[in-house]
């Protein structure tokens, strides 16, 4: 492949790699002095955001162990997984790509353009209400019903399991992190995630800090009641096994709200069209860089905001509401 | 299965599992999520709608006495019959369907333990999307059991008097008058709060991680130390009647209490009545 070029045989060719990392790009009007912090552009990636990474580890895992794509009796099974839409994306145009099925199972609050873009790339989409009063167990739910459908049609569906699968951790393993490492020259002091699943941050962290074991991990969470897709705060991360305490350096809790004013700023100042987690992981990186110096620091910033237009319009509507009305 | 009073409403995902060849066993699953039988349910199971089989679909009620016997003989259920409810989120609306199974009489219904999430969480336990066929029966049911159920103006006379336990079911945010209803759903009332002299013991108190129920000395303890009088009769209630059936079960059969009722009409009922005291 020739990344200098630009010209690929297949749009999974531009997949991010070492070869072919998603941008680095410093921020210079959100500086703070004494510190400086790099966006790291996920939705730069060819299904736009850095769920592409998971999504294309755990499908070659899938593939090298006969699991997924044609069947001995000639069938086709495809992927069934519950997702708040990133993952799923990333699932289901590597699916369209490749010919096999894709089904997501996604909770109701996720943005509706998401799940416009999962029906546009080809996706069947299950969703289950997710504001029920809260429940001790974790097998209702979308991951419920993506289980459900994994057993009684396992002709049909492989569940690759994102919340519990150890191809999502080693996807930046094998790729965020050696990027990282190579764009800052092996400067890199601090890089700055979100906990949804934990793979980022567990997979990330495990590269990088066999690389300089003083590099810090650190992690934000949205405050409890939050809308922000894709994020969750500790005490709803029961639901991943991916979470390593062990391997992060500090979590923040950060306004919920703050999410989407950051995003704003990050466009308004900076020029980068981030999603709201962005926003938040940006706000994390600022409050430690104030507290203290930040050499080179990687704001990890998930996904784009194209597929938050109505969320942003609704959490800023001082700003943004008349633009939809 | 561990001491409850009554052991034979409860039976364990092994129970059943050995049971499914078993003509005699009619297994029916009711889930909040009705999109969940058709994506895959135990084999042998029948379904019943909540929202369009389980209440009258005209006025507020729950199926009449012959809508019920519609419904059990076109799914070929007969009186003699055991028949095994199980649903989503720790059977919920399994349990309220064994609530009316229980109005209408039907001698030997049970509730399966843990419900669907325990049966998906054991990778041996099959699911599938093909639905048995059983030939439809006859059913002929009792005359509904009133003694089961409470409506509005027993439950005003019960706040005023204090003598009856008034056990509020739901989520401390809705006790407190906090929030309505949890978000997004449909069915909501016109005030917060709690019908004044209620208790709060949320139903997923009652409940382990696992979604099976809690052990008889951590079921009595819950309620002992919320503050209920075993020697008064209880009336459970939440939002829409499904989680105080839940309760309602717990208290009736599984601590063995004599007198509790459901009171199915529930917040989003005393929550929009004109006039009536409110807590908060």
């Amino acid at each position: 492949m020739d990344h200098q070029a630009r010209v690929y045989d297949s749009v999974l060719d531009l997949l991010p790699t070492e070869e072919n990392p998603s941008p680095l790009v410093r921020l210079n009007a959100l500086a703070v002095p004494g510190s400086t912090l790099y966006a790291k552009l996920e939705w730069f990636n060819p299904f736009g955001s850095i769920k592409d990474r998971a999504a294309a580890e755990m499908v070659r895992q899938l593939q090298r162990e006969g699991k997924l794509g044609r069947q001995a009796d000639g069938s086709i099974r495809g992927i069934v997984e519950p997702t708040s839409g990133n993952t799923g994306i990333s699932l289901a145009g590597i699916a369209a790509v490749q010919g096999f099925g894709m089904r997501a199972v996604v909770p109701s609050k996720v943005p509706a353009e998401k799940r416009v873009f999962l029906k546009l790339l080809g996706a069947k989409v299950d969703v289950v209400s997710d504001s029920l009063c809260p429940l001790p167990g974790t097998e209702d739910g979308t991951i419920g019903m993506a289980k459900t459908h994994a057993r009684a049609s396992a002709d049909r569906y492989v569940m690759p399991n994102q919340y519990e699968n150890l191809a999502n951790v080693q996807a930046h393993i094998n790729t965020t992190g050696p990027e990282i490492w190579r764009q800052s020259g092996g400067k890199v002091t601090h890089v700055f995630v979100s906990l949804g699943t934990c793979g980022t941050a567990t997979g990330l962290s495990t590269y990088l800090k066999a690389k300089r074991a003083e590099i810090k991990v650190i992690a934000v969470q949205p405050s409890p009641g939050h809308d922000v897709p894709g994020l969750r705060n500790l005490s709803e991360l029961g639901v991943s096994k991916l979470f390593a305490p062990e391997l992060i350096d500090e979590i923040l809790e950060i306004p919920h709200e703050l999410a989407y004013r950051r995003a704003m700023d990050l466009a308004r100042h900076e020029g980068l069209l981030a999603g709201p987690s962005s926003g938040l992981i940006y706000e994390g990186a600022r409050r430690i860089a104030e507290r203290e110096p930040v050499a080179f620091g990687v704001v990890i910033c998930c996904d784009g905001a194209f597929k938050y237009a109505a969320n942003l319009a609704a959490h800023l509507p001082d700003e943004l509401a008349e633009a939809i009305e | 299965m561990t001491n409850y009073a009554h052991d034979d409403v409860l039976v364990s995902t092994q129970w059943l599992a050995e049971r499914q060849k078993d003509a005699s066993v009619r297994i029916v699953e009711i889930s909040v999520d009705t999109k969940l039988f058709a994506a895959g349910h135990i084999p042998g199971a029948a379904e019943l709608n909540w929202t369009t089989q389980l209440q009258d679909q005209v006025q507020r009620d729950i199926v009449s006495k012959q809508g019920f016997e519609a419904l059990l003989s076109a799914i070929g259920v007969r009186p003699s019959d055991t028949v095994v409810l199980y649903g989503d989120h720790s059977n919920w609306f399994a349990a309220y369907a064994f609530w009316l199974f229980k109005i209408y009489g039907h001698a030997d219904v049970r509730l399966l333990n843990g419900g669907r999430a325990k049966w998906l969480s054991e990778p041996d336990r099959p699911l599938t999307t093909d639905v048995a066929k059983h030939a439809p029966s006859s059913y002929v049911a009792q005359e509904p059991n009133i003694a089961l159920r409470s409506k509005l103006p027993e439950v005003l006379a019960h706040s005023a008097s204090r003598a009856v336990n008034l056990v509020d079911v739901r989520s401390a945010d809705e006790f407190t008058g906090k929030v309505i209803a949890p978000a997004g759903l449909s069915e909501t009332a016109q005030r917060a709060g709690h019908i004044p002299g209620a208790i709060s013991v949320p139903w997923s108190k009652t409940v382990n991680e696992d979604g099976t129920f809690k052990n008889i000395v951590e079921l009595k303890t819950l309620y002992a130390d919320a503050g209920l009088r075993t020697d008064r009769p209880t009336v459970s209630y939440c939002r829409i009647g499904e989680r105080s059936s839940h309760s309602w079960f717990v208290l009736k059969y599984l601590l063995g209490h004599n007198d509790v009722r459901n009171y199915d009409g529930s917040w989003t009922e005393y929550g929009s009545v004109i006039g009536v005291p409110i807590e908060r």
